[in-house]
């Protein structure tokens, strides 16, 4: 990258939105189009006749919906995580990939908003979340509810990294309006760029707001998971009731998120040839925060599993050695052991490091693997708790997996549209970088 | 827009000669409207104009934030129409600071973002002249104003200092 000229950089990162769609593109595009369909269907299914269309029931209360849910704010942490940490700890090579990180974050964020709000039932009622005055009481809503303070902090949570998100784009935007020839692209861009022209002023005060941005938005990523922890851990049941579990989410989050973007820019460099952008060094770098995040989560099960043993309680030993590690629900929960903290230790090797196949399936088995810890957590606990006669099994219905299916055709409907319009890595920070490793070079 | 040409514009291809320009400008006291340039250059952003408040701003955003929602949960929960949960006590500080984090954080952001669009004049379809298009690409552009500058004295200098590109707007 060293050797290009600014130009350069600005004609190779925007090349995608010139050329014609290619034939993968729009079979993806058609392809996610049609799983959102079913997912539409699924959401009219379930708001037209009721929750009694999903699996759950009076003891599994919280089925795929809330996995779901869980399992997109996670992959949806990595995005303002990989911006915002790596900014702190000064990690230059993060801006060839935070662009990416954080449109995933968005579209991710926006998948998982889906569950809670059809888990409502009767999500035309909605509304009464909102603290406002009213002319029942008025009465205001639970504080002390972590199921509150997820819906403020999703809502936060999607604003800010949105915003992030936004600013970080206007100065493309503006390269954009003026390096294209096209009139409609002009038009389009110049209304996002907002007038950005490079100037003094703007650029203190871009950097100004960056700052703050940044510096809250930290606050908030390790805050939302937590939150979405305790929705579990205020709750006396087995195996959810532990103080360990706001930390565990935030990592988690952070594993399935990073993985999610391994697997993003995978396929960004390869379809798009942006090699010289994404090199080799960046996807080594993010294998080995996913080798040390693994670890981290490896210790997690082990201390779950050792406090329910040293805690002496029953219902903790059942939860954990009869009913995951061996019991109806011994799959997932090797499936969770496995996929998160013995297969990512494959990238101890260079070899594997270094084999960008073996990096792209070890991501996707990441995110299978954090999906079945929360299939792990959510199922178990409730399946299987303190009254024998209450217990029962739960398997999803048809509709309810079509809901699943439709946020993933969501979410890949949105990172295509991502590829295709706008610039997939920061140009004016990668400009910026240039510079620095000039002056290094000399 | 006026049609008669009141800018000068110094065009530079490269940081470096526009640094060197920039300063010795400086030193000359030659009076600058402003320099466009396709990322931040710190030197500039320091050494012209005044420094940018925001932080400060969002500072304070965040403390009345902090303070407003507190009072708008004291106010509900415990004046308004305090509610039973199974005996907790209505005031209780502890369950109130979850929520006052995340939406001083909420404030704090969408404040900040109007500021900023506000100070920087960002909004959609903002009348601002774009003096140079190249300074969002690849271009170091130094805009003068023509009654503030003795001009051909500028012009002579700017040559020597390496500008690439010297245009009337």
């Amino acid at each position: 990258m060293g050797n290009k000229s600014l130009g350069q950089i600005t004609q190779e990162i925007t090349s995608p939105l010139y050329q014609r769609p290619k034939f993968w593109w729009l079979v993806g595009l058609g392809i996610s189009s049609l799983m959102m369909l079913l997912g539409f269907w699924a959401i009219y299914v379930t708001i037209s006749t009721g929750i009694g269309t999903w699996g759950v029931n009076n003891t599994v209360g919280w089925g795929w919906a809330i996995i779901n849910f869980v399992w997109w704010i996670g992959i949806g942490h990595a995005g303002t995580a990989f911006s915002i940490f790596l900014l702190i700890l000064r990690q230059e090579w993060r801006s060839s990939i935070n662009r990416a990180a954080e449109a995933m974050t968005v579209v991710a964020v926006g998948c998982a908003a889906i569950f809670p709000a059809l888990h409502m039932g009767r999500i035309w009622d909605a509304f009464f979340i909102f603290p406002y005055p009213n002319t029942r009481g008025p009465l205001w809503v639970n504080y002390n509810s972590p199921l509150f303070w997820d819906f403020i902090a999703i809502t936060a949570y999607l604003l800010i990294s949105a915003s992030f998100w936004f600013l970080g784009m206007i100065p493309d935007f503006a390269t954009i309006r003026d390096t294209s020839k096209s009139k409609v692209k002009r038009a389009v861009y110049g209304f996002f760029a907002m007038g950005w022209r490079g100037s003094v002023g703007e650029w203190k005060r871009y950097e100004g707001l960056a700052f703050v941005l940044g510096g809250i938005a930290a606050v908030l990523v390790v805050s939302v998971h937590s939150i979405v922890a305790t929705d579990f851990a205020v709750s006396v049941e087995p195996g959810w009731h532990t103080t360990l579990f706001p930390p565990y989410f935030v990592v988690g989050a952070i594993f399935s998120g990073f993985a999610m973007v391994m697997t993003l820019v995978v396929i960004i460099r390869k379809l798009y040839k942006l090699n010289d952008f994404i090199t080799d060094q960046h996807l080594d770098n993010v294998a080995k925060i996913l080798i040390f995040i693994s670890l981290i989560m490896g210790t997690a099960y082990l201390t779950e599993i050792f406090i329910a043993w040293y805690s002496a309680n029953e219902y903790e030993m059942f939860t954990f050695f009869r009913n995951r590690i061996t019991g109806e629900y011994t799959f997932q929960f090797w499936a969770m052991f496995i996929c998160n903290a013995v297969i990512p230790q494959l990238m101890w090797f260079k070899k594997i490091r270094k084999n960008v196949t073996m990096l792209f399936i070890i991501s996707l088995l990441i995110n299978l693997g954090m999906w079945f810890e929360r299939f792990n957590i959510v199922i178990t606990s409730l399946a299987k708790d303190y009254l024998p006669s209450a217990w029962v099994s739960y398997s999803p219905t048809f509709v309810e997996v079509s809901v699943f299916i439709g946020t993933i055709g969501i979410f890949i409907f949105g990172v295509l549209l991502f590829f295709k319009y706008i610039p997939m890595i920061a140009i004016h920070e990668v400009k910026m970088m240039n510079k620095y490793k000039k002056n290094k070079d000399q | 827009m006026t049609e008669d040409k009141q800018h000068i514009i110094a065009v530079f291809n490269e940081e470096e000669p526009l640094l060197k320009a920039f300063r010795e400008l400086k030193k000359q006291q030659v009076d600058m409207a402003d320099v466009f340039t396709p990322f931040p250059i710190h030197e500039v952003l320091e050494s012209h104009g005044r420094k940018s408040r925001i932080i400060t701003v969002s500072w304070f955003f965040g403390l009345f934030a902090a303070l407003g929602v507190l009072a708008f949960l004291y106010y509900t929960a415990v004046i308004d129409w305090p509610l039973n949960y199974g005996g907790k006590p209505s005031s209780a500080f502890p369950s109130f600071i979850v929520v006052t984090i995340i939406l001083t954080i909420f404030s704090v952001t969408i404040l900040s973002l109007f500021t900023f669009s506000a100070r920087a004049k960002l909004w959609p379809n903002v009348d601002k002249p774009i003096y140079h298009e190249g300074a969002t690409d690849g271009d170091f552009v130094i805009l003068f104003e023509k009654e503030k500058v003795d001009e051909e004295k500028l012009r002579k200098l700017l040559k020597e200092l390496g500008a690439v590109e010297i245009i009337e707007k």
